[in-house]
Formats: C-alpha cells, sequence, structure tokens
C-alpha cells in the first residue's frame, strides 16, 4: 500500500507504466503532459494527521529541489506549512519535524485549506511515462492538459474506485486543454485508470 | 419458424430460453395489450391509471426489462449484448411502441448510472432500478417546436462545423444558486412524456448561441413550473404516449446536470449510438412480427384455387421479406455489439456513430419495406381492422419520423462518413 501522493506512489506508478502492455498498447499514439492540480480538503487533512500521511506527502514533497519548494512560500498551501505546521516548505528535509507537526495539524480547519494546491507534472508520451514529478506554483503553465479538483476526488481516480471519466462528467474533477484529442484517445485514459493507478494500492 | 443463423447463439441454451421466455411474454402480454391500447379513441384513455399501459409497464419492470441499460455495478441487469438484442427483438415483435416505453424510460438512470456519483445515484438510480411498481418512469426530452430531428444533427460531432446554422435551441438551463433554472418548450414527440415521472433533458447553456453549446440533465417532472400537454392523437405508434412538455422556472440541484461542456459536445452522440441500436433491434423485431404474419396468411388464404404462397409473385414478395429481416437482425445485431463493447466493456464512449445510425435506419426501413409489401399479400383485407398487419404498417410508417426522420439520421451519418472514412 502506498500512500498518495508520496515518493513511493511515483516510483510505483512509473513502474506499473512500464510494466503495463495494455497500457502502452492503449496510448501508444498518445502525446501530451498533464499539470495535475490536487485541492486541499477534510480528507486532506485526515490523512495528513496520520504518520504515514503526513510522511508520504513530505516525501512527495522533497522531490523537488529547494528553490521549486521555495515558489511555495506566501501560497496558500506555503502558508498551511510555514504558518499553521510551523515548517516553511522550503526547509531542508531534515528540518521537518513530523511529531511537532502532527501535533499541530489537528489545529487545521479546511477552511485553513482555502486555496491550498499542490502541483504536480506528467509527461505521457507514446504508451510510456517520461516524468511524473511535484512541481511548484507556476510551472508547466503551458502543459496541453489541467486535471485538478479535490484531494478526495483525485484518491478516487489513483485508487482505481472511480473511473477519471466519470469524475470528470460530474464536475468532481476539471479538465482543461484539447478536448476532441482526449476524446479520440479515450482508450490511453480508460487504461491509465484501469491499468496503471488501480496497479497501485494506495491506503 | 424462427431459425437462429448465429450458430454461437443458437446453440447456447441459455439465449434459447432467454428468447423462448422473452417472446412469451411479448405474445401474451405485450401484444394484446398494445393492440387494445391502439384501439382506443382518446389517447387520454392510453394513459389513464386504468390503462393497460400502466400493467404492461410493471411486468416489464418486475422482469427487470427497465434495466438492461444501467450500468451492472449499480443495479443493471448485467446483460451482454447479444443477450440485450435478443430481447429488444422479441419486444419489439410484441410492439414497438410500448418498448420505446421501456426503451426511454431508462435513458436518464443509465446515463446517471454511467457518468454520475452521489446524490443522483442514491436519489434516482437506486429507486429506479429497485422499482417494480412503474412509481419512477422516464422520457427523453430531446426535439423542439422549432427544431425537430434537426436536434440529432447537433450530436454528430462531424456537424459541429455547422451546428449554428441550425436554431440555437429552446429549452435553456441558467444557473441559479448552487443549481439551475430550466425554461422553454420540447415538442409534442416526446415518447412517454404524458406518463413519465422524470426525463432526460437536453439543454442549452450560456450564451444559449448554439445547440452543441449543451448539456444533458435528470428533471423531476412533479415540479411547480412542469407543464405537460395533452397526448397527441397519431396514425401508428398510438401505444406510444407521446407529449409536450414546458419548463417555466424549473430548478433542479447541480448533481442533476449530468452531461455538461465539453462532454456534451463531444460526447452526447454516444447516446444517439444507443438509442440507435435500440431502435434499429425492436423495428427488426417490427419486421418479422410482419413477415410472420403475411407468411401465415399466404398459406392459408386461397385465390385461384391454391394458397397464396404458391403464387409467383407472393413466393417473391416473401423471399424479399425474408431477407429484409435476416439481413436487419445481423447487421442490428453486429452494431449493437460494437456500441456495447465501447460502452459498457471498454467504457471509452467512442462507437461509430456513422454504423449505429446506419442500424437504426436499416431496421426501421426494413420493417417499413416488409410491413407494405406484407400488406399488400393481405390485399383488401390488410386495410381493415381484424388483422394485425395494419397496425404493424402503421407503427412502421410512424418509426420513419420518430427518433429522428430517416433522412436526417441519414445526413448525420453522412457527415461522418466524409469526415472519417
Amino acid at each position: 500500500m502506498a500512500i498518495f501522493p508520496s515518493r513511493e506512489w511515483v516510483e510505483a506508478v512509473l513502474q506499473a507504466a512500464e510494466k503495463s502492455e495494455k497500457y502502452k498498447e492503449a496510448a501508444k499514439d498518445w502525446e501530451g503532459d498533464f499539470l495535475s492540480i490536487i485541492e486541499g480538503d477534510e480528507e486532506f487533512v485526515r490523512d495528513l494527521s496520520r504518520r504515514e500521511g503526513m510522511e508520504g506527502f513530505i516525501s512527495f514533497l522533497d522531490m523537488m529541489p529547494l528553490e521549486a519548494r521555495r515558489k511555495y512560500n506566501g501560497t496558500p498551501m506555503g502558508d498551511v506549512f510555514e504558518k499553521k505546521l510551523g515548517v516553511p516548505l522550503d526547509s531542508p528535509a531534515d528540518k521537518f519535524s513530523i511529531d511537532e507537526m502532527l501535533s499541530m495539524v489537528s489545529k487545521l480547519s479546511v477552511e485553513d485549506l482555502k486555496g491550498a494546491c499542490t502541483y504536480f507534472w506528467s509527461d505521457f508520451w507514446h504508451g510510456s511515462v517520461r516524468a511524473m514529478k511535484p512541481v511548484a506554483p507556476g510551472e508547466h503553465e503551458d502543459a496541453t492538459f489541467k486535471l485538478s479538483g479535490k484531494y478526495s476526488a483525485w484518491k478516487l481516480m489513483v485508487s482505481g474506485k472511480q473511473d477519471t471519466i466519470r469524475l470528470v462528467m460530474s464536475n468532481k474533477l476539471k479538465l482543461e486543454g484539447d478536448m476532441s484529442y482526449v476524446m479520440k484517445h479515450m482508450k490511453a485514459v480508460v487504461a491509465l485508470t484501469k491499468e496503471v493507478f488501480a496497479g497501485v494500492p494506495i491506503d | 419458424m424462427y431459425f437462429e443463423i448465429d450458430p454461437k447463439v443458437r446453440e447456447d441454451k441459455g439465449l434459447s430460453l432467454l428468447r423462448e421466455e422473452t417472446h412469451r411474454f411479448a405474445e401474451e402480454v405485450i401484444r394484446p395489450a398494445a393492440r387494445e391500447l391502439d384501439r382506443m379513441s382518446d389517447p387520454e384513455q392510453v394513459i389513464a391509471k386504468d390503462s393497460p399501459y400502466w400493467d404492461v409497464l410493471k411486468q416489464m419492470k418486475k422482469l427487470g426489462y427497465h434495466r438492461i441499460f444501467i450500468d451492472p455495478d449499480y443495479g443493471g441487469l448485467g446483460v451482454n449484448a447479444t443477450e440485450a438484442h435478443i430481447i429488444l427483438e422479441e419486444l419489439g415483435w410484441g410492439s414497438v411502441g410500448l418498448t420505446t416505453a421501456i426503451g426511454v424510460d431508462q435513458i436518464a438512470p443509465a446515463v446517471a448510472s454511467l457518468f454520475a456519483m452521489g446524490d443522483v445515484i442514491e436519489k434516482i438510480v437506486k429507486p429506479w432500478v429497485e422499482d417494480t411498481e412503474a412509481k419512477y418512469h422516464g422520457c427523453w426530452g430531446v426535439t423542439e417546436p422549432e427544431c425537430g430531428s434537426d436536434y440529432i444533427m447537433a450530436c454528430e460531432e462531424s456537424f459541429l462545423p455547422h451546428v449554428k446554422e441550425l436554431h440555437p435551441g429552446e429549452v435553456r438551463a441558467d444557473e441559479d444558486g448552487d443549481g439551475w433554472v430550466i425554461n422553454g418548450p420540447k415538442s409534442s414527440w416526446i415518447s412517454s412524456a404524458p406518463t413519465a415521472t422524470h426525463v432526460g433533458l437536453h439543454v442549452t447553456l450560456p450564451p444559449h448561441d448554439s445547440l452543441a453549446n449543451g448539456a444533458f440533465c435528470i428533471v423531476p417532472l412533479d415540479q411547480e413550473g412542469v407543464t405537460k400537454g395533452k397526448p397527441v392523437d397519431k396514425l401508428g405508434l398510438r401505444d406510444d404516449p407521446q407529449g409536450d412538455i414546458t419548463f417555466d422556472n424549473v430548478h433542479i440541484p447541480d448533481d442533476y446536470m449530468l452531461i455538461r461542456p465539453p462532454f456534451y459536445e463531444f460526447r452526447i452522440g454516444q447516446i444517439i449510438c444507443t438509442t440507435s441500436c435500440f431502435m434499429g433491434t425492436v423495428f427488426t423485431g417490427l419486421a418479422r412480427a410482419a413477415f410472420e404474419e403475411a407468411l401465415e396468411y399466404s398459406k392459408n388464404r386461397v385465390q385461384e384455387g391454391k394458397p397464396l404462397c404458391e403464387h409467383q409473385l407472393v413466393k417473391q414478395k416473401l423471399y424479399k421479406m425474408f431477407e429484409k429481416v435476416e439481413s436487419s437482425r445481423c447487421y442490428t445485431r453486429k452494431i449493437m455489439e460494437h456500441v456495447w463493447e465501447k460502452t459498457y466493456i471498454e467504457r471509452t464512449f467512442d462507437a461509430s456513430s456513422r454504423h449505429a445510425l446506419s442500424a437504426q435506419i436499416y431496421g426501421k426501413r426494413s420493417a417499413f419495406e416488409v410491413a407494405y409489401e406484407a400488406l399488400q399479400i393481405f390485399g383488401g383485407y390488410g386495410l381493415t381492422k381484424d388483422f394485425l398487419i395494419e397496425k404493424l404498417f402503421r407503427d412502421a410508417r410512424a418509426g420513419l419520423i420518430e427518433d429522428g426522420t430517416t433522412e436526417v439520421l441519414g445526413l448525420a451519418a453522412a457527415y461522418n462518413i466524409v469526415q472519417e472514412c
């Protein structure tokens, strides 16, 4: 079981994509990167209040260089870490005290998370996933597609409990970009959820 | 009389049993009720509380026919394409009108079961699939007074560059707090509108400049602001009550907006693919019914000292009718399998619209041509109310218009052929 999002989850997804012949076949014609935007919500607070959840999320952020993390300063997500959890996001990894942050996260409310987003970027190219990593606000704004939504909706998608189409159709996730391209490559979208994401169980 | 040409279907005992059971229901329940409804002089009698329409609808729901197109994960019947085709052909054999009632019934909950989450599943889909008393009954609101079959054109992705040449639509939805408010009229040709509790409704969204800038929602019809017109008195499909619905500031929650931009523009045609397979299949059933009536009559009716079927001109007609029935079954079943695969198995919602539309056109046209020739074989008796064939002929004729005229459906398919082939 991996934590979403975490370094472990990203590595497992990359492996699953590499191993899945069904995904490679379904996505063989796909060309296009995604900027994914995860908005904080109640479930995010609940997961952060668990040690594994907090450790997983820190490991995810730690995949970014310090300069990228610094760009979160002054954003709602940066403020959550600096003002509510007591550690600026651009702190070196050894400065993150999980115990202290867990004690403070219980005081975190959904209101504190208003506008707080985490960004990650994935580059899908002819059946392979060339990159998947957290990025700073403002990076990869020119991505071919943008997919945004609350953390709980993202979890439904990456767990494979709900397919991407249902989440987008019911407005739980918002997809921006050339829709006709997506529609012509629905096999790739479906296979990404069914064959890759669902192949990495999350906790 | 029935011979299944596909050995995989013929040798499958489960499928044979399914056909026999559905046929028995169509013969013993649907057809007698359909004839009774057809002969009612006032369409209000068809929709009255004590009408056989309701008895048949309840029995169809008890048998689960209202769940054929519902996602199996959300209470669907769980049949495959071949099974669905067998059921629908047999029901169509009994009556296209009453089969249309159970078809349009499930459009809104089927779309919800495929694409919605949360409240809609709990409040609409679950009680709908569990209903065996026809407490829930759906209709499909597409055409409008100013925009009839053209509305189907707007659902064809290949026609999108030209969609602004059409009327921009009369039924409009505008955001209203945390939901939507709906205004405008749907035309008189909404099947089951007079009897429905809910409508799966096509609307346009601000700035209301194009049918492509639309959405599909589910609207409960027991609300203030909903007005239903009288059921239409018509030539054929008289057991399929049709009427208009007008919306005057009718509110729905945001969750009830099931397909919205940009998916509406690019994927609403997939609903038409499914309904096209449905129509093509049930009209294949009608074609077969007309053929069987004519064959039976031609064996018993004697002219010039020998049965009609021994006359060469009649023989030739019977052959042509047989050919149309068989080819219609093969074609509609094959395309049903394709659409089913894309909708319920792969879930890529990218079925070929030109094939689906042609399945509908082929099934309807075959039904009309077969019913026409069948009536011709009956001669003058075919024009009397004494024989079923006159009803089948009128129903087949109505089919060339209902659910999109065959001309417009063909034009929509042609746009797709020119662009994609």
